[in-house]
């Protein structure tokens, strides 16, 4: 019985996903449809689809639309509103909403252009970002593990995380030092707290499982830990090295 | 200070999880499903007796969204608690339930529940539904490797708390009900690379396979879904196993079909097997032998003896020497029991050829849910006594002929409960050296429980009941001497553990973890 209720599921799913099929995922598509996107488009709905005048196509109903209706949309715009219509070809309105996809994609499934090899040997070298993040296993603390990233984020996000540290704070990796009654004083990121209790973990991996009783004063920054890379070329190969941690590829990229 | 001292200090050793502190346990830590090796989930605390029990008070809440079924237990090691759900798994602060971090593989395909995690050096290990093993760093959470050790697509899936040895994390598999051929296996606890399988359908040609008439070894079934027990003085891994498949229909696979319904010894190095015993042979009322195979050592008759025991699911509690694996005794822990007349000197039960299942329908004692299951058992050397929840249940089984297609959701027809006979739930004390019922409590509800036990030094044995309370009852009597209603149905065992000098009982229900403790006054 369970087992049928699987194989209709399945049969969904293959036919949900024969349908958001239409639109390209390839990364020359993608940066086609930036181009397109960053002319036609970024003055209604943001230069990262975060929304103006238009809406965000980050979330709500624009980032859940099925393939056709996204494609049509474009095409045809949405009589009696602001969206025009764009009567520039399949192949362009493909590109385009392939960008538009990439937006709420995780990144694996958009392979973001760039020199992959060289954002690995940054991110373990001159970037010192291994001395506060892991990727299975190898690099420090007190960063998020980053061996799913790509997998977890859109490629926009991860962008973000590098140039921008503080625009998002990651659950559970807020600054924090606890000055304690007893003396020391402890730094790191707070994974979790309240007013009774503060869970901090340092920058060499240890947990201080601590109650609110034994600290003289707590501080929670606002400011990420993280300094931020400002060096845009640096920060598009780390963008393409990121984007392809994933612990289940294939899945990863069906997921979506 | 003081928490300081306690929790600062030790974490700044780094000390790493050995496995003589398994063996050691459970103490103040909780470190395997079973609380240690043997799966005795006896614990030395006993800050909680019969006289206080009755002041036992929630001390936290944690809720896991989304959860339905927990089933795990949980492992609780300097002062992280670590639980898992279905393909997640979140380390807690112990003493008040705050999150420290969770670890979800979000595509992880199959959605079957999660019986728990392992830990071993300074990682923690569970499996997601689609056979991966993950290994994560027990302070942080962060991802160590993901290695598949089983095809999802070719039906696997497991729900298997890891058994963590020296040189393996120990896995099994589900696949009792569709077809699957059962494995244990060790995966390297540093890369989570194959160190040894075994099989527990003998291929073509291998010894044991003439015990299947020719039936095909990938869909005999014979799972390994839950944890088995080890000694390391023997270096042997005790595995049991599940029903051969189809479950209900042996037309196909005549003989006794090795290893279904067994408990393994293997030899923790190698994975090679030293002895078999077989509970049930040639099953066909789904009595897979997955209870836990508990090891202890008494003087039995006259002898000292090391010994495996277990209440199994066909209605008998067993005693072997785990040694050799020589049957010494066995008697019904269950009063509905019929199936057979009675096992020879050998442990081999004599079947009443009435209760093979018919196309017309059969009725059985016990269920297809067994006399017990897969809910903890526990035994406290003190009394002598093993606690197991039993249930008093017949069914009506229809059988039926068709050939076998694995994954098909086939399984030789199947059970149904019989409306007017209601199951009945009890918690049975046993003499661990006769099995004869020393005192029992009965358990009114539903008959939906799948909860289990853990006893205490302290002279308290904690078991979920058939209501939905955590139950705390005097080892030596029964009496009971405490309950708290979680407002859930209960499919866990609970644990106990200490921290700061306090006691905890730990049990997970449906969607929540609760935590109890004495009260303090604050
Ligand atoms: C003049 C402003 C404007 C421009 C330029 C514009 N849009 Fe829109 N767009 C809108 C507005 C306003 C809506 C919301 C309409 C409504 O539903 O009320 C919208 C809706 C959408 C939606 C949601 C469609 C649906 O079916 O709900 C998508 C997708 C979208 N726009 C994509 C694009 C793309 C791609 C471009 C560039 C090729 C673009 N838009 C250019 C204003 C604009
Ligand atoms: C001093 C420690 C530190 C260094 C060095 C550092 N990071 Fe971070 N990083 C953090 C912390 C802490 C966070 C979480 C807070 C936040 O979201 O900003 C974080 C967050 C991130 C995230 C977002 C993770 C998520 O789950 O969304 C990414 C991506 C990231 N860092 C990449 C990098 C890269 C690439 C480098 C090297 C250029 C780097 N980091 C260097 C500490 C660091």
């Amino acid at each position: 019985m369970r087992r049928a209720i699987f194989s209709i599921f399945s049969v969904c799913l293959c036919s949900l996903f024969a349908q958001r099929n239409l639109i390209p995922t390839d990364s020359p598509a993608v940066e086609a449809g930036r181009q397109i996107y960053m002319g036609a488009c970024s003055g209604c709905h943001g230069a990262t689809g975060e929304g103006s005048q238009g809406p965000s196509l980050l979330s709500g109903r624009a980032s859940r639309l099925p393939d056709r209706t996204l494609l049509n949309s474009i095409q045809n715009g949405l009589p009696g509103t602001s969206m025009p219509n764009f009567p520039m070809g399949s192949e362009k309105i493909n590109q385009v909403a392939a960008f538009v996809r990439s937006l709420t994609a995780p990144a694996i499934t958009t392979q973001p252009a760039g020199d992959v090899e060289r954002g690995k040997r940054y991110f373990f070298g001159a970037g010192k970002c291994s001395t506060c993040h892991m990727i299975l296993g190898q690099g420090g603390h007190p960063g998020p593990d980053l061996s799913n990233i790509g997998s977890e984020r859109t490629s926009g996000q991860i962008l973000e995380s590098i140039m921008k540290p503080s625009a998002r704070i990651a659950e559970g990796y807020r600054g924090v030092v606890a000055a304690l009654k007893s003396g020391p004083t402890i730094q790191g990121v707070a994974k979790n707290h309240n007013n009774y209790s503060v869970q901090i973990l340092d920058k060499d991996g240890r947990l201080h499982l601590l109650n609110r009783e034994e600290i003289a004063k707590l501080e929670l920054m606002d400011a990420s830990l993280m300094p931020s890379t400002s060096d845009a070329a640096e920060a598009r190969h780390l963008v393409a090295f990121l984007a392809r941690q994933s612990t289940r590829m294939k899945e990863g990229a069906l997921s979506k | 200070m003081r928490f300081a001292l306690v929790f600062c200090i030790p974490l700044f050793a780094a000390a790493q999880v050995t496995p003589e502190a398994i063996a050691n346990s459970p103490n103040a830590e909780w470190l395997t499903y079973h609380g240690d090796y043997s799966a005795r989930r006896h614990s030395s605390l006993k800050q909680i007796t019969p006289d206080n029990a009755k002041s036992l008070v929630a001390k936290w809440v944690f809720h896991i969204d989304g959860a339905k079924k927990l089933e795990a237990s949980p492992i609780v090691h300097r002062g992280l608690m670590y639980i898992s759900n279905t393909n997640e798994i979140y380390a807690l602060d112990a003493r008040n339930g705050r999150k420290v971090w969770h670890y979800s593989a979000k595509n992880a395909k199959g959605t079957r529940v999660n019986r728990g995690s392992a830990i071993l050096g300074d990682k923690v290990y569970f499996v997601t539904a689609d056979c991966h093993l993950i290994a994560l760093n027990r302070s942080t959470g962060n991802l160590i490797f993901d290695v598949t050790y089983a095809s999802f697509d070719a039906g696997y899936t497991t729900s298997i708390a890891p058994l963590a040895i020296r040189n393996g994390i120990l896995v099994g598999v589900a696949g009792g009900g569709s077809g699957q051929r059962g494995f244990v296996a060790a995966l390297h606890p540093d890369t989570g690379k194959e160190v040894w399988r075994f099989w527990t359908v003998p291929g073509k040609g291998e010894i044991g396979s003439e015990t299947w008439g020719g039936f095909p070894a990938e869909m005999g079934g014979a799972p390994t879904w839950t944890t088995g027990s080890y000694d390391p003085q023997l270096n042997l891994v005790y595995w049991p196993t599940g029903n051969p498949w189809p479950d209900f229909y042996g037309g196909r696979r005549p003989g006794d079909n090795l290893y279904s319904d067994c408990v393994l010894a293997l030899d923790a190095a190698t994975g090679k097997l030293k002895w078999h015993f077989q509970f049930t042979p040639h099953d066909v009322w789904d009595w897979d032998a997955n209870e836990n195979p508990v090891l202890l050592d008494a003087v039995f008759r006259g002898k000292p003896r090391k010994l495996l025991v277990q209440a199994n699911r066909n209605g008998f509690y067993y005693i072997l020497d785990r040694e050799t694996g020589e049957f010494l005794h066995a008697k019904p822990f269950v009063t509905k029991l019929d199936w057979t007349s009675g096992l020879d000197d050998r442990g081999r039960p004599k079947v009443i050829p009435e209760k093979i299942p018919t196309p017309a329908g059969t009725k059985v004692c016990p269920s297809v849910r067994g006399a017990s299951n897969w809910m903890s058992p526990s035994y406290n050397p003190a009394t002598g006594l093993f606690y197991v929840v039993a249930l008093e249940q017949c069914d009506m089984i229809v059988a039926s002929a068709k050939e076998p297609v694995a994954s098909s959701g086939f399984r030789g027809t199947g059970n149904e409960g019989i409306p007017t006979e209601p199951g009945r739930f009890f918690l049975r004390a046993l003499d661990v050296l006769n099995g004869e019922i020393k005192w029992q409590y009965p358990m009114p509800g539903p008959g939906v429980m799948w909860a289990g036990t853990v006893s205490t030094a302290g002279g308290v044995v904690f078991t979920g009941d058939d209501d939905g309370n955590l139950v705390a009852v005097d080892a030596k009597t029964g009496k009971d001497l405490w309950h708290f209603s979680t407002g859930h149905s209960l499919f866990a065992s609970p644990v106990t553990y200490m921290l700061d000098g306090k006691q905890y009982v730990t049990i997970a229900a449906e969607s929540d973890v609760f935590t109890f403790g004495l009260f303090q006054g604050n």
